[in-house]
């Protein structure tokens, strides 16, 4: 990678006379899902300041918790006692349909999440929110209790605009947290070392910035902190007070301290931008002194979060060109931006988006392990990239409604009385592209929905495609150009 | 424009040709390792033709197994099914307790002919009544408080199909929608869909604009990721490329019925037979969820089924082909063995399962059903599915059940 700026100008913000709407675009599309002509007119209309002010709030809003999660927190207490106390034949059943109660609250909660980030004025924040997710990592495939995954992302979502520091005690206090990373078994003198390792490889440090002795000092310091029944305890003669070495200081350290002791280090500066380089710009890593440089700032503002997005979103550095048009999409950021461009609601159906998540490779809330997703090339194979074709498939044929259940009709039912309607895309939607000439609804499609200019003979082969035929079957045509290019290798980048 | 082939390049090996004389897609080998690494494993032969391959087929919806394999000499059967139980003299005769409802007349044929092994009352312990789940259950070849995320094929291609040259033809081709859960595994291995019912023609043009689209002189300020997408997406439509010249062109060695399902194993026969290194084929026929008016409904699925699988047979054996072949039904459930007040069943637990080939153990495997059952009681299963899957990855696919189930189940005598 080379920059023609040094570590201090990068993160000088973006001069005026280069935001233009290339640039409103670019903002768009990584800080949030995608970039619709409105939002882009609107961005240009508000200006950089402004839209950032809008798009990461310093008081974000909350999203509601949905009903069968809310169900399945106030009844697993119950759950759990039933289940010790059954006798041993019965206990199956009832694990199983408690299993089951929290996997279908799992879901959910999933779809709940992407009609709630859909919005284009949550977009950037609630990917921000999944950004934190993805470094305060937790998987439903250990922690089996929707509440718990639904609280933990309600902690990252408040405490994603505050100081870093303040975040990293609130997970530890996290009891999705304390069972994905076995803080229940970290005993006065039996640590379990699982959460102070990630704690510093993964959360704040990085391999390289600590030691194997600090991790065993260090996991001592995080003993006593656990959960019952969803709610963090401390339990005080589980905890290990007595003096510790860490990182090269010495006290009687207890997890807050210790958390202050890391955050001491300098490559807790560096450590979350170099997460948000490979997350929001590119797979090849930033230069370290123009790290550094941000780093130093960040330090120097508390670690706070809020003005770390600002700074970083507004600047020289990230509005680069060469970081235009490059990133690969997630599948979570293909399947909301889909929708997005299209002007389409999401369905409220388990049947249908779950699997198109999980066949492109992201079953949300289900990271593979403790690293998170790796992405990039990693989303990409021939199965997966077939999944999207499918899912945009989906999403331009009408739902078939006699081949749904009456959980999903209901569902269906209720989401349309609140006005949610468009769940697929209609040709009448295209209507409008119909005055134009073909060359026209080519620059339409292209330059709407793709991240990239695209060389004339891509342009060439959609007005072609688009002029056979007859007059007719225009409408169709338009459609089906419009398909093939979602399912183009152009249109999976941003 | 410059002057193109109209066409992808046919095959792996002519598009390398086509790259090394520069033409269109090379423009991006500056990111290629993967695609170097394949093209000097393109002279590695493909696995060879006579591995075994296994072709799932699922009985979607749950089908009524005692309206299948029907235990005529049972009174409780007749007691249990008053409108719905097929008479003595309707059954197509196995043995003196069971026999074939008479729309199974295909499947009847190759039992007599020893090409099909029944397997009865095969389920598994605490079974859950959800299609969702039970579906989940039985191609991940979890136990029912187990929740998998990986199929028992999908581990069957991480355990002994890891390594496979990446140019190799897909080791999973599934002919429904969606990929099958049971073809999820750890690692990434190419797995095709081959999905044809409907929209096939616009499908058709939208693939001929893709491929123009991708095949084209790449720009010199193409990035990387650009790059690897369009190589990732022409590898896959060389393979869709591949199978469709491969189905047009075969030339089938019986006569199928005109079902999808039919039509469906004879693309699958086509690509058998066309030399494809694919272990696994998933085809799906469904739907046999018959709440009411049961009848009508499921003999025609099963006359779809037992047809259909027959025709397949019977082209295999016309192209020498039988000895590489086995074909297995499931189902997530059976169906309960009181009929209900609409002519129809609920859902219900075990039913019988057909391995159909020429090395199979023909006739009538596990014990019959014990049908002296109250009221709306459901039956309690003999075999457990996954002994059956053992049998399977042990003895024909010659892998390691241990390692794909996660222990050892006790292997069953169907094939020879």
């Amino acid at each position: 990678m080379k920059l023609d700026y040094s570590p201090e100008q990068a993160w000088q913000p973006l001069p005026a006379a280069a935001w233009d709407a290339a640039a409103a675009r670019h903002l768009l599309r990584r800080a949030g899902w995608s970039a619709s002509p409105d939002e882009v007119t609107r961005v240009l209309r508000d200006g950089l300041a402004p839209t950032l002010d809008r798009l990461f709030p310093r008081q974000p809003a909350a999203m509601p918790v949905p009903k069968s999660v809310a169900d399945f927190r106030s009844e697993a207490a119950d759950y759990r006692r039933k289940i010790r106390q059954a006798p041993r034949e019965q206990r199956r059943d009832l694990k199983r349909d408690f299993q089951q109660q929290a996997r279908d609250a799992l879901g959910d909660l999933t779809l709940v999440w992407m009609q709630f980030s859909l919005h284009p004025d949550r977009a950037a924040y609630e990917k921000w929110v999944s950004f934190l997710g993805n470094v305060y990592v937790v998987s439903a495939n250990k922690v089996r209790d929707p509440a718990m995954l639904y609280e933990h992302q309600a902690l990252l979502r408040a405490g994603g605009t505050g100081p870093a520091p303040k975040l990293t005690k609130g997970v530890l206090r996290s009891p999705a947290m304390i069972q994905y990373l076995d803080l229940q078994q970290n005993r006065l003198g039996a640590p379990n070392e699982n959460f102070g390792r990630e704690l510093m490889e993964l959360f704040t440090l990085g391999v390289g910035h600590y030691t194997e002795n600090d991790v065993k000092q260090g996991s001592r310091a995080f003993t006593g902190y656990r959960q019952r029944d969803g709610a963090f305890e401390f339990a005080p003669r589980q905890h290990d007070g007595s003096a510790k070495t860490f990182l090269g200081h010495t006290g009687h350290f207890d997890g807050d301290q210790a958390i202050d002791v890391i955050y001491q280090q300098p490559a807790a500066g560096t450590r979350l931008p170099a997460l948000m380089a490979r997350f929001y710009l590119s797979d090849e890593p930033l230069p370290d002194p123009h790290l550094a440089a941000l780093g130093d700032w960040w330090r120097a503002t508390g670690f706070d979060l809020h003005q770390l997005c600002l700074r970083w979103f507004s600047s020289r550095l990230f509005f680069d060109p060469q970081f235009r048009g490059i990133a690969i999409k997630s599948p979570q950021q293909y399947y909301l931006g889909l929708l997005q461009d299209l002007g389409l609601d999401l369905a409220p159906l388990p049947r249908r988006v779950l699997p198109a998540l999980r066949q492109m490779g992201q079953p949300l809330y289900t990271p593979p392990n403790v690293r998170g997703w790796v992405g990039g090339r990693e989303w990409i194979n021939s199965a997966t990239l077939d999944a999207r074709r499918a899912l945009v498939g989906v999403l331009f044929t009408p739902l078939n409604e006699n081949r749904l259940n009456a959980d999903e009709q209901r569902a269906l039912a209720r989401a349309r009385a609140a006005g949610v309607t468009g769940f697929s895309f209609t040709d009448d939607r295209f209507k409008k592209l119909l005055p134009l000439t073909d060359a026209e609804v080519t620059t339409a499609l292209c330059d709407f929905l793709l991240p990239v200019h695209v060389a004339p003979d891509y342009r060439a082969a959609i007005t072609q495609f688009l002029a056979q035929g007859d007059a007719a079957r225009r409408l169709a045509r338009i459609r089906n150009a419009a398909i093939t290019l979602l399912g183009s290798p152009e249109y999976q980048l941003c | 424009m410059k002057n193109l082939p109209n066409l992808l390049p046919s095959t792996r090996r002519e598009f390398l040709r086509f790259s090394a004389k520069g033409i269109g897609l090379l423009a991006f080998t500056h990111y290629a390792p993967s695609f170097l690494v394949s093209s000097a494993r393109a002279q590695i032969p493909a696995p060879g033709r006579d591995q075994p391959i296994l072709v799932l087929v699922q009985l979607a919806g749950g089908n009524d197994g005692l309206n299948t394999v029907i235990p005529y000499a049972d009174d409780h059967y007749h007691r249990l099914r008053p409108t719905l139980g097929i008479k003595e003299a309707n059954v197509l005769k196995l043995d003196e307790h069971a026999g074939f409802n008479p729309a199974c007349a295909g499947l009847h044929r190759l039992a007599q002919d020893g090409k099909l092994a029944i397997l009865q009352n095969v389920g598994y312990p605490n079974p859950d009544r959800s299609h969702f789940r039970s579906t989940d259950i039985w191609e991940t070849g979890s136990a029912s408080d187990q929740y998998l995320t990986t199929g028992f094929i999908g581990r069957y291609f991480d355990n002994s199909c890891a390594g496979a040259p990446a140019n190799a033809d897909p080791l999973g081709v599934h002919l429904t929608a969606e990929v099958p859960e049971t073809f999820f595994a750890e690692k990434d291995h190419a797995t095709f869909g081959l999905s044809d019912r409907g929209g096939r023609r616009q499908r058709q043009q939208n693939l001929a604009l893709l491929e123009k689209i991708l095949h084209r002189p790449a720009g010199d300020d193409e990035n990387a990721n650009a790059g690897y997408l369009r190589h990732t997406m022409m590898d896959a439509l060389v393979t869709e490329q591949k199978v469709q010249r491969v189905i047009a062109d075969y030339r089938a060695g019986a006569e199928y019925p005109h079902t999808p399902f039919a039509q469906e194993l004879r693309n699958v026969a086509s690509l058998i037979a066309g030399g494809f290194s694919t272990r696994v084929y998933f085809v799906s026929l469904g739907s046999f969820d018959t709440h009411v008016n049961q009848f009508d409904r499921q003999n025609k699925l099963l006359q779809t089924l037992g047809d259909g699988l027959a025709a397949f047979q019977k082209d295999l054996a016309a192209h020498r082909l039988e000895e590489n072949v086995l074909a297995m039904t499931f189902s997530e459930f059976g169906r309960r063995p009181m009929e209900n007040d609409g002519k129809g069943t609920d859902h219900g637990t075990s039913a019988p399962l057909f391995i159909m080939g020429s090395r199979v153990k023909g006739g009538l495997h596990g014990a019959a059903p014990n049908l002296n059952l109250a009221r709306n009681q459901d039956l309690t299963y003999g075999i457990d599915f996954r002994q059956v899957y053992a049998t399977v990855i042990d003895r024909w696919l010659q892998g390691n059940s241990t390692a794909v189930l996660g222990q050892k189940y006790a292997p069953l005598d169907f094939i020879a």
